[in-house]
């Protein structure tokens, strides 16, 4: 099959571009985060919602509190080595000088925003032209960075509070309580709304999955990148 | 006298009072009302059969008309069917059970105690009726109020010694308050179960809560009415309500308020020698975390509720988390709303261009 030549005259055959956006190890990633954020969404909540029947139907005898919190210890230390690895790797690019910065904030970020809200607000027919991550996905990056800093935080704080209140004052221990608990909710609610919908609802992206994005796509919500990767200065981002 | 005799059929219930037909006292007191009247039992002791005709007028029995007979149930007559018993103390053991015919519902319940089983396990001191209301000079138990918890004391005298040092007993037995719990008000009273069970144990915050979470009593006193509100969302609070709704036999460790506070030995807070005083908080949170360090105490918000003075850290905690983080949330829900009002408004624009 390989070695036949590309139909690309025929009408029956439809050829599609794709673009790499995210490489093997970056998929991974991915891939291990949504893992472990769900074990511990799902063995959280029926510790912080003890009080509830449902809860207690689950956790329905005093050892099944104690495998719970394990499992929620173990994929909380999966998640954290994830953690370290970005953020070595992050140290590592930026020491060798080839940190892409792609998804650095950006003064351009407050530019676009302000751009589509007027966009959706009907006060402007262009929608502005992305780069390889528009500021919504760098809010959902930056998002989650700063809830998973608080989580870990505040689940070590939990998880060892007497070693920490050796050190810090003893206050922490129930602020971390009400920290861990609120901040999971709040990132649970922000993923479902503003990720599930962009990724999902807007238009499916699997590319995190696949690691590639099509062309159609690219060119549409990704303007400047498939400039950047085509040369081709005419963007049809807008026009349709 | 009728009013009073009202009063008394009113009050004491579970009372059947017989028709006041049984002239025995008068019969009996011929003999009984003399001082040197005594015999000896088969074990030696001396027993005496003397009767105060004073003490058996001041009862609530023998005005009542409720006279020897309804008790002494097999002496009729002159001269008596012969003693069958050892012991002074099997005597009593066999007389109090003449109780059950009027008060039938307060003798069950003893039945279920903790005296009644700790005398079928062969403990013939465990007390009976007569032990705690009196024999031919019963009266009513609560007057004064302090006489319940010095009734339990004739036994339980290390105890009462204690309880007459806390909070609860200096003020019932210097001030003869009327709020302060006595013993039964926590133990019950005919039924007093086993206190140190898990079961107990797990009761045991609403117990205090009888009193601790009545706003008007608290008031009186210038105590908080919320505690047992904000210990119930405590990391404690929260395990104790979860082993007493599903697991009330299995022993737990979470503190409840006792494991602080004192048993019999509740002082207040206040008070330099309480055990939640500040300057003694560390030693009582080691009880259960003995690594706990200094810094430690500061971990426990004290049943207050969050403020900037007491508990900062929480405070500015619960601050971020009611305004900034529902901000930025409701500012996604508005965006991601937006986003979908354009996308259809665009599509019906491209549908309606076609």
């Amino acid at each position: 099959m390989s070695n036949q030549p590309a139909p690309t005259t025929s009408k029956m055959v439809r050829t599609e571009r794709v673009f790499q956006r995210f490489a093997p190890g970056q998929r991974w990633e991915h891939a291990i985060l949504i893992l472990s954020l769900l074990v511990l969404l799902l063995t959280g909540l029926p510790q912080k919602y003890r009080a509830t029947s449902w809860s207690q139907a689950i956790l329905s005898t005093p050892q099944r509190l104690d495998t719970i919190q394990t499992i929620h210890h173990i994929a909380a230390i999966v998640l954290a080595l994830e953690a370290v690895y970005h953020i070595g790797q992050f140290i590592y690019l930026i020491a060798r000088r080839k940190l892409p910065g792609a998804m650095l904030p950006a003064w351009q970020d407050v530019k676009d925003a302000w751009q589509m809200v007027k966009y959706l607000l009907f006060l402007s027919k262009e929608k502005p032209k992305f780069g390889k991550y528009n500021f919504e996905q760098k809010f959902t990056y930056w998002f989650i960075i700063f809830g998973l800093g608080i989580m870990g935080f505040s689940g070590l704080i939990l998880w060892f509070p007497i070693l920490f209140t050796r050190v810090l004052p003893g206050g922490i221990v129930p602020a971390a309580k009400l920290a861990h608990s609120s901040e999971a909710i709040a990132a649970a609610v922000f993923v479902v709304i503003w990720h599930f919908y962009h990724v999902h609802i807007e238009r499916l992206n699997l590319s995190i999955f696949t690691g590639w994005l099509n062309e159609k796509d690219t060119r549409e919500f990704h303007p400047l990148e498939y400039q950047r990767l085509t040369g081709e200065k005419n963007s049809q981002g807008e026009k349709k | 006298v009728f009013t009073s005799l009202g009063i008394y059929l009113f009050v004491a219930q579970p009372v059947q009072a017989a028709p006041a037909a049984q002239e025995t006292e008068k019969y009996c007191l011929n003999c009984h009302n003399n001082p040197e009247l005594k015999m000896t039992l088969p074990s030696g002791e001396t027993l005496s059969l003397y009767v105060s005709p004073e003490t058996l007028s001041q009862s609530v029995h023998s005005p009542l008309g409720i006279e020897c007979e309804a008790c002494h149930t097999n002496i009729t007559i002159y001269p008596h069917p012969a003693n069958t018993y050892q012991t002074s103390r099997e005597f009593s053991r066999a007389y109090y059970q003449a109780c059950q015919k009027c008060h039938p519902t307060n003798y069950e319940k003893t039945q279920d105690s903790m005296h009644a089983q700790v005398a079928a396990d062969g403990n013939l001191n465990a007390p009976v009726c007569t032990d705690c209301h009196g024999a031919h000079d019963v009266h009513a138990p609560d007057q004064p109020r302090a006489h319940i918890s010095e009734t339990c004391g004739k036994c339980h005298t290390e105890i009462l010694a204690t309880y007459t040092g806390s909070v609860h007993g200096a003020a019932l037995l210097q001030e003869n308050n009327p709020d302060v719990p006595v013993c039964t008000d926590c133990h019950g009273v005919h039924n007093i179960q086993d206190p140190r069970t898990a079961n107990f144990r797990v009761q045991t915050p609403e117990m205090c809560a009888n009193c601790h979470a009545n706003q008007e009593l608290m008031a009186k006193y210038g105590l908080p009415a919320n505690v047992y509100d904000i210990y119930k969302l405590s990391w404690h609070g929260v395990d104790v309500s979860v082993y007493k709704a599903r697991w009330p036999t299995i022993w737990h460790d979470s503190a409840i308020c006792t494991d602080c506070h004192g048993i019999h030995d509740i002082l207040k807070t206040t008070d330099a020698a309480s055990k939640v005083n500040p300057s003694n908080l560390l030693k009582t949170c080691q009880k259960c975390h003995p690594e706990a360090g200094p810094n430690w105490t500061g971990a426990w918000t004290g049943h207050n509720e969050i403020s900037l003075e007491r508990t900062p850290f929480v405070f500015y905690t619960q601050a971020f988390y009611t305004s900034f983080t529902p901000f930025v949330l409701w500012l996604s829900v508005i965006y991601v709303a937006l986003q979908i009002l354009r996308a259809t408004a665009a599509r019906i624009k491209r549908s309606l261009q076609r």
